[in-house]
């Protein structure tokens, strides 16, 4: 795809790097970082989904995944509230 | 929460993929509520007042918003997060649809026969404003796998996940919501045929098919693989509708040949020149008394310098490159320029019917009364959401 070539006519070109990708940090690795710990943290939820998935086997009760989903994210994330 | 599509062609996903799916409707959840409200506090305490020391007034547009914005640990940290995560969306579906492919095409052959149609045209170039680009970061956009199935189950399953079930179990809540207000706003209003254009694979073209059973509905967009997929859905869900390959500022169908004109989350994916025509084009084609309705996100004009940069964030960092120009023009200019009159055109806000109930959209017709545009739960896809509309009738 030839995203460079489609940008708002206003966008100041300081906001995208060499790759046409947008950047936000001065440092360009800040967004490899965050995506990364995003894909980690993933991650992380599917292995909780299977454990759940187990422990429901074994006799456990159903949980509420949307609602354990949520706490899981808020406490991984917390750090980057009131930024 | 990520909804379980309503139609056999939602996704038979793994457990590992139903947990992606999850986690990115969470991580989304997480971004679009509570890092939203975290990034209005840094523009009030930081970002504003630093602007206004430095220009001696408050930014007054979107534009000067978000240079305001630019560099805030706030801004950042939301921005590459969301970027993150909307690329996550379409990657939580891809493996989904590629492993389902056959399943796909077996289930669409299944209803081949039901009532209904698709006519795709192989001579169509398919504009470079859906082909150029991946629009919304969908790898592939809306042309992803030609006219095959593709990119229509990647579109619907990952709308699905994106939307975190504020669209409705079938993501037709727009339609829905919109149909209800118009059908009982207007009650005298009993369209024949009904155009949708821009209809993707259809989704909030159904609802009015259910509103007006009686009307002949004809969706059409430029990219054939959605509308090969929107085809199936509908007749899977018992809606003949006539779906065509065509584009919004070309229509091949004589003047006043349609009661009304629809589009839902359209216009902002036009050059200005290509909304332009198909505004020209929907009145060509309205017989008189019919109704053109959009319903868009609302216009910069009529938001404040912060909330209109909040939606137009999605034009520098969503590859949504005309977003920000369709929301700097005025919907009714756009009207009157299409040839409709002033005193026809009309625009509301209407809440989601998912969310606050179809009595909510009573009581707000019973009242005569619309919500006003601007607040921050107008367009924006997080918990709350309302709708905006607009529209004019054809004297």
């Amino acid at each position: 795809m030839d995203e460079a070539l489609l940008r708002p006519e206003d966008a100041p070109p300081e906001i995208y790097d060499d790759t046409g990708r947008a950047r936000f940090f001065a440092d360009p690795g800040m967004e490899l970082f965050i995506a990364v710990v995003m894909n980690l943290a993933q991650e992380v939820w599917v292995q909780e989904e299977r454990l759940f998935t187990l422990e429901e086997a074994k006799g456990n009760p159903a949980t509420d995944r949307d609602a354990l989903a949520k706490a899981f994210i808020n406490r991984v994330f917390e750090p980057l509230r009131g930024a | 929460m990520t909804v379980q599509l309503q139609h056999p062609m939602a996704a038979q996903a793994t457990p590992g993929e139903i947990a992606r799916g999850r986690f990115v409707s969470g991580i989304r959840s997480l971004i679009l509520n509570d890092l939203a409200g975290d990034l209005r506090n840094a523009y009030d305490r930081r970002a504003e007042p630093k602007w206004r020391r430095e220009h001696g007034r408050a930014p007054d547009t979107s534009r000067e918003a978000h240079e305001a914005l630019r560099g805030d640990p706030a801004f950042n940290v939301y921005s590459a997060m969301r970027v993150q995560a909307q690329k996550m969306v379409w990657a939580a579906v891809a493996d989904g649809v590629s492993r389902e492919s056959d399943r796909l095409a077996a289930e669409a052959a299944r209803v081949a026969d039901a009532p209904g149609t698709l006519a795709l045209d192989p001579a169509l170039e398919v504009p470079r404003n859906v082909s150029a680009i991946d629009v919304h970061l969908m790898p592939g956009s809306y042309t992803r796998g030609a006219d095959s199935l593709e990119a229509g189950a990647v579109y619907d399953r990952g709308l699905a996940v994106f939307s975190m079930g504020l669209m409705g179990a079938n993501l037709d809540d727009i339609g829905l919501s919109m149909a209800k207000y118009i059908a009982l706003r207007y009650p005298d209003f009993a369209p024949q045929r009904i155009l949708d254009t821009g209809c993707t694979i259809g989704h909030n073209t159904l609802p009015w098919k259910q509103a007006y059973p009686e009307a002949g509905v004809v969706a059409i967009d430029a990219a054939p693989g959605p509308l090969a997929y929107g085809s199936a859905r509908a007749k899977m869900q018992g809606q003949a509708v006539e779906f065509r390959q065509m584009c919004a500022d070309s229509l091949a169908y004589p003047n006043a040949s349609f009661d009304m004109v629809w589009s839902s989350m359209f216009l902002h994916e036009l050059s200005k020149k290509t909304r332009a025509a198909a505004f020209a084009e929907a009145f060509r084609v309205l017989r008189p008394g019919g109704l053109m309705l959009h319903m868009e996100l609302p216009p910069n004009g009529a938001m404040d310098a912060y909330d209109g940069f909040y939606l137009d964030w999605d034009s520098y960092y969503n590859s949504e490159p005309f977003y920000k120009g369709y929301r700097d023009e005025n919907p009714l200019e756009l009207c009157l320029r299409a040839g409709f009159a002033a005193d026809d055109f009309f625009q509301f806000v209407v809440p989601s019917i998912g969310i606050y109930g179809e009595q909510a959209i009573r009581d707000m017709v019973a009242a005569d009364a619309v919500e006003a545009v601007g607040q921050a739960t107008t367009g924006r896809l997080a918990d709350g959401v309302m709708w905006f509309g607009f529209g004019a009738w054809k004297r």
